[in-house]
């Protein structure tokens, strides 16, 4: 900063070069100095005594008197007995759409198992007698997957949504989280929140 | 005392501070030399959560980068997914609509704020201030279910497409974010008054880590850790992208680029960004988010199944990848830490040719050692955490 140029006779700043209306710099650091009362410690810690016992009886009133349709004031789920109110964007773990005859809506077209960016979905595919398209064989490796969402997002058929099921993904063995069709088939009335909010999100009003 | 010392056979030690130790955040090792506990030299070891982003763009087509870009700053990958969407938008030569402008300005602000909220938590619990942690870590779980709200998950958010977003504002955002407001507010004044007078937090991290402006941009500061400095430079004021220039926020700066600065500045930067997104919010215009051009934002679901155009555009991007033409572009975005920069060069393929990132908390930590020599080994800890080093982002 010694060899400044004529800039900081402007109005802009001489090492931003933007105008300092426009920048607006806000100096944070004032009266740091801590004055004798601060520094005797003692009515500080009082203050702060002050601060964390208000969250504490807060808290404690909270617990004998729950406000409505809660029961108790604190932040804290407990988490096996209660559980917390997934939004409806939650992306859980990636199932297949079964249709109203219980077959799985998927016609093997590979875009999911293409844009998966972890590589998670493997599928081979095969022709039924009336020459539909199936897959024959459908993968889904949960621990490669990391819940993108993009599966669902290209799929042409609604075939395969994220659901809402979060448990089951901690295992001791890997081969066990390798999914197979059978264990992805959800059927479509129990994904139906799922599917209205997709169509919702992705339609044409939403674009 | 020369005789002393001489009887004393005192020695330099050597000792090793990580890779994984309670003040690295990131997984980082710090080799230093000490002579009691003064440190005299100290070297940085970086790259143990390298996990080659860099070569994994290129691998992947380039929608696919974005859940890459998830996993870069962790803290807050909703800037991360901003800045490489953008990028990519400038190689094309596209520019997204209004609204998306405004959703995007609103995602960054909500990802800065658990951001900073983080990151003055976790130094406070570094110095003992285990509270402080609570409270904030509170007011950054409210954040974070703003953002699930939005996204549909808290971290690995995948949110932003290019040229558009993944989806417009749920309802009731608005009053969700008001009152979350409300609460991270009244978490901020406590932890307010818990720390910034409280003379174990000052004495520990107040003339500790210190540099002067003109060494810290010599060394590739941004972000708080030079506005700390009293450099108010911020990409958001001096690129402006996006619609930063329509929004009044102020650049908190401090004096000396000590840590209680940075703290500060962090501090005040969690208001100026609750504002921004106030603003935001009730700014916000109506209209379409996504561009309507099939050959790089995919068309609405309605046209995909019932229109045979359609369809085939979407198989083509979406197995062919989407075909920026050659060149080569840098992006900058306002990171929470600093400058962070995008550079990517195309080919014309589906595939990134390169995609390069500037990582704010890289010349952050090579300043390490100069913060740090002639110090006291206690004074890693806060300096440490204050550069607030993101391994995910370091290391990539
Ligand atoms: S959610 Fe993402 S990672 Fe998981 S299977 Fe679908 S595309 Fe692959
Ligand atoms: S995108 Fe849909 S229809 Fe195509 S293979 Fe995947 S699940 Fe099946």
């Amino acid at each position: 900063m010694s060899k400044m140029t004529g800039l900081e006779q402007s109005q802009y700043h001489p090492l931003v070069g933007v105008p300092m209306a426009t920048l607006k710099p806000k100096q944070v650091r004032k009266n740091i100095h801590l004055t004798l009362w601060e520094k005797l410690y003692v009515f500080e810690i009082l203050r702060g005594l002050f601060v964390t016992g208000k969250h504490f009886f807060i808290n404690l009133v909270g617990f004998v008197l729950p406000p409505a349709g809660k029961k108790r004031k604190v932040f804290t789920v407990y988490y096996p007995e209660e559980k917390v109110t997934l939004p409806a964007a939650y992306r859980g773990r990636p199932v297949l759409v079964a249709g109203a005859n219980g077959a799985e809506k998927c016609v093997a077209c590979g875009l999911c198992e293409k844009m998966c960016p972890a590589k998670a979905i493997s599928i081979v595919g095969g022709e039924r007698a009336g020459g539909e398209r199936y897959p024959v064989s459908y993968t889904l490796d949960m621990a490669r997957c990391v819940y993108c969402g993009y599966c669902e997002e290209v799929c042409p058929k609604e075939a395969i949504v994220m659901s809402s099921e979060y448990q089951g993904l901690a295992q001791r063995d890997r081969a066990i989280l390798r999914y197979s069709k059978d264990q992805l088939l959800r059927s479509e009335e129990s994904v139906k929140g799922r599917l209205d909010y997709i169509r919702r999100i992705y339609s044409k009003c939403s674009y | 005392m020369a005789d002393l010392e001489k009887d004393l056979h005192t020695e330099h030690m050597v000792i090793n501070m990580g890779p994984s130790h309670p003040v690295t955040h990131g997984t980082v090792k710090f080799l230093v030399t000490l002579d009691g506990e003064n440190i005299v030299d100290m070297k940085v070891d970086i790259g143990y959560l390298h996990r080659g982003f860099e070569k994994m763009c290129e691998n992947g087509t380039w929608q696919q980068v974005i859940p890459y870009t998830d996993r870069l700053n962790y803290v807050s990958p909703l800037i991360n997914n901003v800045g490489y969407a953008l990028a990519v938008e400038k190689l094309i030569g596209i520019e997204v609509p209004e609204r998306c402008q405004y959703l995007r300005v609103i995602a960054s602000e909500l990802s800065r704020i658990s951001d900073h909220l983080t990151n003055v938590a976790a130094g406070g619990l570094e110095l003992g201030a285990f509270t402080a942690f609570l409270y904030f870590v509170e007011a950054r779980e409210l954040v974070w279910d703003l953002i699930e709200m939005l996204c549909g998950a808290r971290v690995t958010v995948n949110y932003v497409r290019i040229g558009g977003l993944k989806n417009d504002l749920p309802q009731g955002f608005q009053d969700k974010t008001r009152a979350v407001f409300k609460e991270v507010r009244r978490l901020w004044s406590d932890v307010d008054k818990l720390l910034t007078k409280n003379r174990v937090f000052i004495d520990r991290v107040r003339d500790v880590g210190d540099i002067s402006a003109e060494e810290a941009i010599a060394y590739g500061f941004t972000g708080p850790c030079l506005r700390a400095c009293g450099v108010p430079y911020d990409v958001r004021k001096a690129q402006p992208y996006l619609v930063y220039d329509r929004m009044d926020f102020e650049i908190p700066i401090g004096e000396t680029g000590d840590n209680f600065d940075k703290y500060l500045v962090r501090m005040e930067e969690i208001q100026q960004s609750m504002k921004i997104v106030e603003q935001a919010l009730s700014r916000l215009p109506d209209g379409p988010i996504n561009l309507d051009l099939p050959q790089y934002r995919m068309q609405p679901k309605e046209d995909i199944y019932h229109r045979i155009d359609s369809l085939i555009f979407h198989f083509k991007t979406v197995i062919d990848g989407i075909k920026p033409p050659p060149g080569e572009v840098y992006l900058a975005v306002e990171g929470t830490n600093g400058e962070l920069g995008f550079y990517l060069v195309s080919d014309g393929s589906g595939k990134p040719y390169k995609c390069r990132v500037r990582p704010p908390c890289f010349a952050l930590t090579a300043a390490m050692p100069r913060l740090m020599k002639g110090r006291l080994i206690a004074d890693i800890v806060p300096t440490f955490d204050m550069i607030n080093m993101i391994g995910g982002e370091c290391d990539r």
